[in-house]
């Protein structure tokens, strides 16, 4: 069976939310026995038992690689929602609410910008007192600005275009304006771009995390597996930062590839293609 | 830091790597220098001023650049270095310490007893790390005489004499840490800050020569250390108990016995708050909860599971010291332990969990964040704990966090010193009426230790600190209070490099750094 580029997007697409659903509940089922430390069966290398081995405190790492995983998930998804939610408004409100407004918004889309983004990542998290909390803000703070930028081009595109005018023309209200017409033509936009924001937060929590920032050290946090196998690698423990580093990756790489599809699904240009 | 560290991995990885390509890269040529490698947090970061925290402090040790008026010995008690005999008077309040007449600084000025008073002037009112409120004032009588005069009599004064390294009046400055001039067994040569100390034997020095002409530190953390030695660019590797199982051709693992002790705190009132703060915990409260706690500890078992063997069980402190009290020990007792808790009426619950009143038996046991041997040892403890019915759940805390926290919740600290003090610094009540660091008091333990740095001698203050530890009927232990659990003492391991005999070591304290290099002086090549 041959597959055109629709139906292919839309099996990668069902693949890998599945995927990442089931890492993303798998994980939170056995967050309880990641946390189990034994020290009978401690520095195992990869077995049936315990196909990701075990590290120095008897922990499976399988299972803390799912838990750490889902953790990074799920925050990568609540923080890029509310980044989302954030750059919709914020765009929305510089296109429509006049130059004034526009020029404060888009300061703010410089400024964010113009810091780098692990830095400011790492200062707010560290402001909010690291942690889950730290870590949410963190990445939600710091992740909406390239999408407002997106959204606000958009608006101003849409301003221009007949429909808008004529509705303006009718005397409807500005409010009304942005819900009624402009928002419907604005999802499929938003939708990608919120989907595609999940690689970066996730990377970005694991990240800080990595670097001491954000989720303390009991957690069966990837950030915290990574750093802490940096200190057996040396002698020889591989499978300690090998199997949590390809999930990784793999999670980051299906969730791009997933907002891909999703992108040429939505788009009407890729109909026919 | 963080980065530092993985930059000092990958410099180390890939050194590893070249050796393995074939290359050999001895670092040692010549028969009498030698190359050790400390951790990072050992650097001084003051410079080398006894001041500000070189020798002295947290982690105590002999400061090699300069001389002090006594030292410890092997055994713990006191022996002259600088000075040639010292006394105090009957009421405690003045010190007199004579000095030898012949000892010059590397500069070539004599040291007199004016540079003794000057720097312990200056300690009382500049140090950073040690508290010299007890001491009002050094007085040069002579060239060779030197008069304490204290606020309040303490009887332990040789432990500080001990730490406190001689500087020169005529050559302190703000600068001095970085040019530290002394009339110690060494010299230091070159300080390049983050990487390494040169130090080179002194000439002049008084007592005999040393056998090791030059000493230099690398400072690095574990798995670098390790990596160092696995390319033969150390001769002395600080390492952990997780790299005790690597082999590395050429190199021996030595074991140094240590006082390096971790122990939790366990809050000893109620839970009530005090000035926005929570002070108390409902389950260690009870005295029995915590003598249950002492017995369900098997301190062998966590010494395999954690250190890989290398470390002692301890009961207190200050075990092996000579103001240890013996009667601490405590066996391993489960049953006993679950005895205990029944009768104090924790009984259990359908989870396995005992509760009391309505309050269930668990309890937060912090960590440092990033200390594996720290958070190990947590774990391992709510292990434990859990088979008595207690839940434990392990959380890593910032130090910025930890003291206060510590003030409710269980911490796992690192002690062991080279002085009493510090069963003062635990146990002692403050103005607060509670101990400093958990809240505890008891009056009786309070008053020996008091009557302790009054005593007319030595051997005098270590029966009082003995009885503030268990006097038969109260104190710290297992049938008294036991404000703490004491889990084990942690070894000191090091690569030593095959033909390199290192002499013998003192117990060694808190800090796995500069102890090993106190008789640099006398190690030797084959």
């Amino acid at each position: 069976m041959k597959l055109n580029q629709r139906q292919k997007a839309r099996v990668l697409l069902v693949f890998s939310v599945l995927f990442l659903a089931g890492v993303a509940v798998a994980g939170v089922l056995c967050h309880d026995a990641a946390m189990v430390t034994d020290f009978s069966r401690k520095n195992l290398t990869p077995c049936l038992t315990y196909p990701f081995g075990t590290d120095w405190l008897g922990r499976d790492m399988l299972y803390r690689t799912l838990t750490g995983l889902s953790m990074s998930i799920l925050i990568g998804v609540c923080a890029a929602c509310v980044s989302a939610v954030m750059a919709l408004l914020l765009g929305i409100a510089a296109a429509v609410f006049g130059k004034k407004v526009d020029a404060v918004i888009s300061f703010v889309i410089d400024g964010i910008m113009g810091i780098p983004h692990i830095l400011l990542l790492i200062l707010i998290s560290y402001a909010c007192g690291k942690g889950l909390k730290g870590v949410i803000i963190g990445v939600a703070l710091t992740h909406w600005t390239s999408l407002a930028r997106l959204i606000r081009a958009e608006v101003m595109q849409l301003r221009q275009s007949e429909y808008i005018l004529i509705a303006e023309k009718l005397g409807q209200s500005k409010w009304k304006i942005a819900v009624k017409h402009m928002l419907p033509h604005l999802l499929p936009q938003f939708l990608v771009g919120l989907v595609l924001m999940f690689p970066h937060a996730i990377l970005h929590e694991s990240s800080i995390t990595f670097l001491g920032f954000g989720l303390s050290s009991e957690q069966p946090a990837i950030g915290v597996i990574l750093s802490e196998s940096m200190t057996y690698l040396i002698m020889g423990k591989w499978w300690l930062a090998l199997f949590p580093g390809i999930m990784l990756v793999l999670t980051v790489v299906l969730f791009d590839l997933g907002g891909n599809a999703l992108r040429s699904l939505l788009d009407p240009n890729s109909v026919h293609a | 830091m963080k980065l530092r560290k993985i930059m000092g991995l990958l410099c180390a990885v890939s050194a590893a790597f070249i050796l393995m390509a074939g290359t050999t890269a001895l670092a040692n040529a010549e028969d009498n220098s030698v190359i050790v490698t400390m951790p990072t947090t050992s650097e001084p970061a003051s410079g080398f001023d006894p001041a500000y925290g070189w020798g002295a402090g947290e982690h105590v040790h002999e400061p090699l650049i300069q001389s002090t008026l006594v030292r410890t010995t092997t055994d713990l008690s006191i022996e002259n270095d600088l000075a040639t005999e010292y006394s105090c008077s009957g009421d405690g309040l003045t010190w007199t310490v004579k000095i030898r007449d012949d000892v010059k600084f590397t500069d070539g000025e004599p040291l007199t007893a004016e540079d003794v008073a000057f720097t312990y002037n200056n300690c009382r009112d500049n140090s950073s790390v040690n508290d010299f409120t007890m001491l009002k004032e050094a007085v040069a009588v002579d060239d060779t005489t030197v008069e304490f005069h204290m606020n309040t009599p303490y009887s332990i004064w040789p432990y500080t004499m001990a730490i406190v390294g001689i500087v020169p009046e005529h050559a302190y400055d703000e600068n001095y840490g970085w040019n530290p001039i002394g009339s110690g067994r060494y010299i230091m040569k070159q300080w390049d800050q983050g990487q390494q100390v040169i130090f080179e034997a002194n000439p002049d020095y008084y007592g005999e020569a040393p056998k090791i002409q030059k000493v230099t530190v690398l400072f690095m953390e574990e798995d670098a250390a390790l990596a160092a030695a696995m390319a033969g660019q150390a001769d002395v590797a600080h390492t952990a108990a997780a790299y005790s199982e690597m082999n590395i051709e050429g190199y021996d693992l030595l074991r140094v016995e240590t006082v390096d002790n971790r122990g939790i705190n366990l809050p000893c009132i109620e839970p009530q708050e005090i000035d926005g703060v929570a002070y108390g915990n409902a389950l260690t409260c009870d005295v029995n909860v915590r003598r249950a706690i002492n017995l369900a500890i098997d301190r062998e078992e966590m010494i395999t599971n954690v250190l890989n063997g290398y470390g002692t069980a301890a009961y207190s402190v200050c075990d092996k010291m000579p103001w240890y009290n013996e009667e601490a020990v405590t066996e391993y007792d489960l049953d006993e332990a679950k005895r205990l808790m029944e009768e104090a009426g924790w009984t259990e619950g359908a989870d396995g969990i005992r509760e009391k009143d309505g309050v269930r038996a668990e309890l937060t046991l912090m960590f440092s964040n990033g200390d594996s041997v720290r958070q190990a040892l947590a774990e391992d403890t709510a292990n434990q704990l859990r088979e008595l019915g207690i839940d434990v759940k392990t959380e890593g805390v910032g130090w910025d966090t930890a003291y206060t926290r510590a003030q409710s919740d269980a911490l796992v600290w690192g002690w062991g010193a080279h002085t009493p003090m510090e069963l003062y610094n635990i146990y002692h009540t403050t103005d607060s009426g509670l101990a400093e660091l958990s809240p505890y008091a008891n009056e009786a333990v309070d008053s020996y230790m008091d009557e302790a740095l009054q005593a007319g001698d030595l051997e005098e203050a270590y029966e009082l600190w003995k009885k503030a530890q268990w006097d038969g009927e109260t104190g710290i232990t297992q049938n008294g209070d036991i404000p703490w659990i004491w889990l084990c003492n942690i070894d000191h391991l090091y690569f030593v490099r095959d033909g390199l005999t290192v002499a013998d070591q003192k117990i060694h304290p808190h800090g796995h750094g500069w102890s090993i290099v106190n008789n640099v002086d006398e190690w030797e090549w084959e």
